[in-house]
């Protein structure tokens, strides 16, 4: 290498860097190191020591994932209790009370504890029927007609125009409004815990008493058509030849399910295949899924419907007069046609039965019409099963809590209290022997109890008083009828409260773990002095001692004291273990450790965001209003930083820091126009994130959004290089074509979606539907394996310019001079900054797909702040405060929001688990929905790294540990609102707005913390290690 | 809340700049005083008007809070010129014409005629301005213009007119001011007070308290009142002459 002149290689950087240095024989002041003898080995000592230092941080880290795993795992499983299942079965030929008017029990034939009314039945759920979908419009005040409006209007013409053959009612579920719960409370007829509603991926049977089992017991063979959640619960329940079950989950496919069940049901209506079956359960989805994908204020909505109504036109004239047909919503939906939570809309749904026979009755000639609105004359979806179990001879499953539907037993003179009073009083016993077997099995208190077996008492007074009337009127049976009913609402409020009771013990431990890993956090981001790379070995030596010993200790705690539950025993002594011996590193490292409490403006700025957050969980408005109060805060910052960077006495710094600071408060006001409202918002609220209010689509002009983002973006984000002269190398390769190619492809994808979605090229759709996946896993690859090789390989974005002195050149690019030429290495003054800057458009891609249009555009003024961020952090010299990881903090807290989520179950969008594949696949599934519901906060947790590395000199030293406190400072913020929101969660817990509100935003923030722990560990320092490296292989190690 | 805790010497490189003292004579000292009672009152007076139906009410007060402000400073403050302040500082192209009759003219009209200049200025560009900042940190952009631009009003009157009085409108000097390089005083009190009651006025507005006062602005308002007070308070008093850190 002796021709001098600067090689393109970086290779041939370093050696032309050595000879310039040979040549002038000068010592530079932070360039590069000579590869003599001695010096190749202690580079090589220097690499290896700084991989170890590296895998030590990350263990740490690790540690403390595990940790918070652990706290988390603790509370929840106290949290969200469930009920203890009994095992017992309801027999045929054991009524729970003695059977007046001679009535033999035990045959199935005849009914067992009651005699029968319908030999067959044929029960259709129509998922998500609303039961507002089912009565007339009427104009109250503003409502507007909407498309869902009038569309099935057959339910309500029966049941008004011929009251004796069906009824029409409210079906109000019980939270949480999910299919699988649904169906284990319409069939076992008890009451559903919150911590099913995570199963919903993966069913499981049920092995409790319920409705399907005992047609099963008694022989009876039983047709399953539609949603396969039902195999998942009753697995071999059905004929298998007649039996077809469809796909559940792919919410984009309105038809196939439908169809597929219309295709097998009308052929088993045909009097030559009626033999074949006794009980037909068909599960429609089709307007469930409608309601997903658009909407109920949809042309598509109304098309479903008038689908629905056909359908059951045709089922009425089909039907023979032995059989019942019952037609309901499992549940209902929200403005935007999602569901899951315990809003009004989410939880009405309807109830309609029919039957040949005139058997129904009303008890006043008032309630011939349906009720108008679903607040009159509701039914529970529980009470569906000890009616369908009467109706149909069976017993009542034996944990059954509703109660007999008054309209399917009252006769159709609306009179024979009798027989509603021998009904209520068989269900009310069950509901009695049910109730004393679980206060056997629980150990439950008497006088919990009190009220509730006073009012068995007094039924059964009443039932007693009636034996010696030799003719008892009407409104004889009618006490009784009452006194039985009574007896049921009170037991259902009783069990209502007991299975909302919670574990203290383990919701405490969980918090104390949650509490002492925060401090250790604390300690380790903000009370350290120096670099934290020379303390982790000591800390996590001692943490893992200590989690050791705890494991020891908790087990022979465990075998000493069996009645201790061994599984929370250990994992609270191991977590407290670890804890215990961290705090001894800690003192063992007494003298670096300083006050962590801030002692800078900036600090008390980060403190004060981090805990007014906090607190504020604590109020369900605050909560409600927490975009706002980002929107609020970050503003905040912004303001903070023009004042700040007035301060600044380098003109440019402080019109830098003006600029950026500026742009970064109009680009948060801008996002902020995006909005997806919850519930609880509403009418302060105004939804933009669809086109409307009621649907969920994206309207035409948003799909410009992400055009406009491929188009912008790129070039915004070069900006940011030039600066610095970075825009070099891999980053022209990556930014100008790939990144945009991809953002481009992504723009694509959701304009074929829509094409799809408003079937604008019909008889297309398969082709369309090919293509948009093809896209979209171009799209993907081009983000993480083509940008993880661009990003493992890429060099560091230098260039080497030799000049004949003279000319101008920024002078902290110069890294030696001397003679007639300077050596100018072009990108110096960003090289750790720019090369790991690259992993953050990486991502931004791949989360950007995920994202609906005009989520695209939010996302993409995420990521443009975060640059602004960087600019910012470095012209006011703040990339030692913990205010740049707290702000990144606050910036994907609020893009979470202006990505269309909020923190209610309803608002996940788990379509976006459909744009890369046809069907459900593990892990990619949850993965995807992860990165659609979290992309903002995982985008920012990538970019912590940059904030202390942005326009760092190369050689400086103690980076990684810069790397380690900004870090353990973003995770800090989310560790404070996990906690927060936990404890809130469990001191709220006979609040009101439990499952409304807190409950789900604690769910959020601990499933936040866990995905922002992981994404630092294993995106953020493991691309911090590779940009590591790939510097110092230009720069050395020493 | 550190901004206004710190206390320090002078700053490394020009020398400090001393804060603001109010006129020495006994009418300056009396009603600097009995100011704050009046602004509260006229507001308490004011408030229930203005949960009613803001806009009118908040357009009517402005008048009485003009005219407050105005004798304030011109009873109280020195303004602008009449202290040691080298001429050269405050003669920018664009503002001669606003700040030459207060020179020229003395006695009592050489305080009267710039509390109205001062008033001019803050109403016509702190006001939208100000309008503008709070439209970024969460006020309606579509909707309650008038509501946010009398909002706006309001906290220009309280917060920057006796500034623009005793500093006028010199580009550097309003860099140190935004730049909190300024010793705290009575007047930059003021400023301080009314933008952090402004900006803690937003606090109880999600609130489901159902109340009428919660609506927009009315607790924006009250919290720059408040804080108006309370600032001037404070600054005239144990914070004065103390100089704000970030670092």
């Amino acid at each position: 290498m002796d021709n001098g002149e600067p090689l393109p290689s970086y290779e041939g950087l370093a050696a032309a860097f050595a000879k310039a240095k040979a040549e002038k024989e000068r010592e530079e002041a932070q360039g590069l190191k000579g590869r003599t003898g001695d010096a190749a080995a202690a580079n090589k000592q220097g690499e290896v020591h700084f991989k170890a230092a590296h895998g030590l941080v990350v263990a740490f880290f690790t540690w403390i994932l595990v940790l918070h795993v652990l706290g988390i795992y603790l509370f929840t499983s106290g949290f969200l209790l469930t009920r203890l299942v009994l095992q017992q079965k309801s027999e045929c030929s054991v009524p729970p009370a003695d059977l007046a008017h001679s009535y033999t029990p035990g045959s199935p034939k005849a009914g067992c504890w009651h005699p029968k009314t319908f030999e067959k039945a044929i029960v259709i759920i129509v998922d998500a029927l609303r039961y507002d979908f089912t009565v007339p419009f009427q104009a109250t005040g503003s409502e507007q007609l909407q498309h869902f409006h009038n569309a099935i209007p057959v339910l309500y013409e029966t049941a008004i125009n011929h009251p004796n053959n069906a009824f029409l009612l409210p079906f109000i579920a019980d939270p949480p409004t999910t299919t699988l719960q649904r169906l284990k409370g319409l069939t076992t007829g008890t009451l559903p815990t919150f911590l099913d509603a995570g199963s919903n991926f993966a069913g499981t049977a049920i092995d409790e008493d319920n409705l399907v089992a005992q047609l099963r017991n008694a022989s009876k063979r039983i047709v399953h058509l539609g949603d396969d959640t039902w195999h998942a619960l009753f697995p071999g329940y059905f004929e298998p030849n007649l039996t077809h079950a469809y796909d559940s989950f792919n919410v984009w496919d309105l038809h196939t399910v439908d169809n597929g069940v219309t295709d097998h049901i009308f052929p088993l209506l045909q009097s030559s295949n009626t033999s074949k079956w006794d009980i037909i359960f068909g599960h429609y989805l089709g307007v469930d899924h409608a309601g997903h994908r658009y909407g109920p204020n949809h042309p598509a909505m109304t098309a479903k419907l008038n689908q629905m109504d056909e359908i059951f036109r045709k089922m009425i004239d089909q039907l023979d007069d032995s059989t019942l047909l019952v037609v309901m919503g499992d549940h209902g939906m929200d403005a935007k046609g999602d569901h899951g939570g315990e809003s009004d809309d989410e939880i009405q749904a309807a109830l309609w039965m029919y039957s040949k026979q005139k058997l129904f009755g009303r008890s006043s000639p008032a309630y011939r019409t349906p009720p108008a609105t679903a607040q009159e004359r509701p039914v529970a979806q529980i009470d569906l099963v000890s009616t369908l179990s009467l109706l149909l001879g069976m017993p009542i499953p034996f944990n059954n809590l509703g109660v007999p539907i008054e309209e399917a037993f009252i006769g159709a003179k609306g009179e024979d209290y009798q027989n509603l009073a021998r009904v209520n009083r068989l269900t009310a016993a069950q509901i009695h022997r049910y109730q004393q077997e679980y206060a056997l099995a629980r150990g439950l208190e008497e006088n919990a109890r009190s009220n509730s077996l006073s009012l068995w008492k007094a039924a059964n007074d009443a039932w007693d008083k009636l034996k010696p009337i030799k003719k008892p009127s009407r409104d004889h049976w009618k006490t009784p009828a009452q006194a039985f009913a009574a007896y049921q609402a009170e037991t259902l409020t009783i069990c209502r409260d007991l299975w909302a009771r919670f574990d203290i013990p383990r919701m405490l431990h969980g918090v104390e773990i949650l509490t002492f890993t925060l401090v250790i956090l604390a300690i380790y981001a903000r009370g350290l002095q120096g670099d934290r790379t020379e303390l982790t070995p000591a800390l996590l030596v001692r943490g893992i001692i200590g989690t050791v010993l705890g494991v020891l200790v908790g087990v022979s705690l465990g075998f000493a004291k069996p009645d201790l539950p061994l599984e929370h025993t250990l994992i609270y002594c191991a977590s407290i273990g670890g804890v215990v011996g961290l705090g001894t590193a800690f003192w063992y490292v007494r003298r670096r450790v300083t006050n962590p409490l801030p002692n800078s403006l900036w600090g008390w700025v980060s403190v004060i965001f981090t805990l007014a957050l906090s607190a504020g969980f604590a109020a369900n408005s605050f909560t409600i209003w927490e975009d706002e109060i980002l929107l609020h805060f970050l503003c905040t910052f912004g303001a903070l930083t023009v004042i700040s960077s007035f301060r600044q006495k380098d003109p440019i710094d402080r019109a830098l820091g003006c600029y950026h600071s500026i742009l970064f408060i109009v680009l948060t006001r801008v996002a902020s126009l995006s909005r997806m409202c919850r519930e609880e918002q509403m009418p302060y609220c105004k939804s933009t994130y669809y086109a409307s209010a009621t649907s969920s689509t994206s309207a035409t002009w948003q799909l410009a959004i992400p055009y406009a983002v491929a188009f912008l973006l790129p070039n915004l984000i070069r900006s940011y290089y030039k600066g610095t002269r970075s825009h070099q190398g891999s980053a022209i390769l990556w930014l100008d074509f790939a990144l945009r190619f991809g953002l481009l492809l992504s723009a694509a994808y959701w304009t074929i979606d829509a094409a799809d979605d408003g079937d604008w090229y019909p008889g297309y759709s398969e082709m369309l539907k090919t293509t948009k996946i093809i896209i979209a896993q171009i799209t993907f690859a081009i983000a993480l394996a083509f940008g993880y090789s661009t990003f493992s390989w890429a060099k560091p974005l230098l260039t080497i310019e030799t000049k004949v002195k003279g000319s101008e050149e920024s002078a902290e690019q110069i890294v030696a001079d001397g003679g007639t030429s300077s050596i100018t290495i072009l990108g110096y003054a960003n090289v750790h900054g720019s090369r790991y800057a690259l992993l953050i458009t990486m991502w931004y891609l791949a989360i950007s797909l995920v994202q609906k249009p005009m989520g695209a555009g939010a996302i993409g003024i995420a990521a443009w702040q975060v640059f602004s961020l960087f600019e910012i952090t470095d012209t006011n010299k703040l990339s030692d405060t913990p205010i740049g990881p707290i702000v990144l903090g606050l910036l994907g807290s609020f893009h979470f929001f202006k990505t269309g989520h909020q923190a209610t179950l309803s608002s996940i969008q788990w379509e976006s688990a459909f744009i890369p594949l046809r069907t459900i696949k593990y892990p990619w599934t949850p993965i995807l929905i992860i990165l659609n519901s979290f992309g903002a906060q995982i985008l920012c947790a990538i970019a912590v790294p940059a904030i202390v590395l942005w326009k760092q000199p190369p050689k400086k030293k103690g980076l990684l540990g810069d790397v380690a406190k900004a870090t353990a400072t973003h995770l800090l913020f989310y560790a404070v609102i996990n906690l927060a929101t936990t404890m809130w969660a469990g001191h709220l817990r006979r609040h009101l707005m439990l499952y409304r509100i807190f409950c789900p935003k604690f769910m959020t923030g601990a499933l936040v913390l866990l995905v922002v722990d992981l994404v630092a560990i294993f995106v953020a320092l493991l691309g911090t290690r590779m940009s590591f490296l790939s510097v110092a292989e230009v720069f050395g190690w020493t | 809340m550190s901004p206004t805790t710190t206390a320090t010497e002078a700053p490394k490189v020009k020398p400090p700049e001393t804060p603001i003292e109010h006129l020495s004579n006994d009418t300056a000292k009396l009603y600097t005083h009995i100011h704050p009672i009046l602004i509260l009152s006229l507001y308490a007076f004011q408030f229930k008007s203005i949960v009613a139906d803001p806009v009118p009410a908040l357009l009517n007060t402005l008048v009485p809070l003009g005219i407050l402000q105005i004798t304030y400073v011109a009873v109280c403050l020195p303004p602008i010129g009449s202290d040691v302040a080298p001429a050269a500082e405050k003669r920018k192209p664009g503002e001669k014409k606003k700040i030459a009759p207060g020179k020229l003219v003395s006695g009592l009209n050489g305080k009267i005629i710039p509390a109205f200049i001062s008033l001019l200025v803050s109403t016509l560009a702190a006001t939208p301005l100000l309008m503008l900042t709070l439209i970024f940190f969460g006020a309606p952009i579509t909707t309650h213009h008038a509501h946010t631009l009398l909002c706006a009003a309001h906290i220009s009157l309280l917060a920057t007119l006796p500034l623009i009085y005793v500093h006028g409108v010199d580009g550097e000097r309003w860099r140190e001011i935004v730049a909190c390089l300024l010793p705290i005083d009575e007047v930059y009190g003021c400023l301080i007070g009314t933008v952090l009651g402004a900006w803690l006025g937003a606090v109880p507005i999600p609130l489901d308290w159902d109340r009428e006062w919660q609506k927009w602005p009315v607790t924006i308002v009250t919290g720059a009142y408040l804080g108006f007070v309370v600032g001037k308070l404070a600054g005239g008093t144990f914070l004065k002459g103390k100089q704000m850190k970030f670092e």
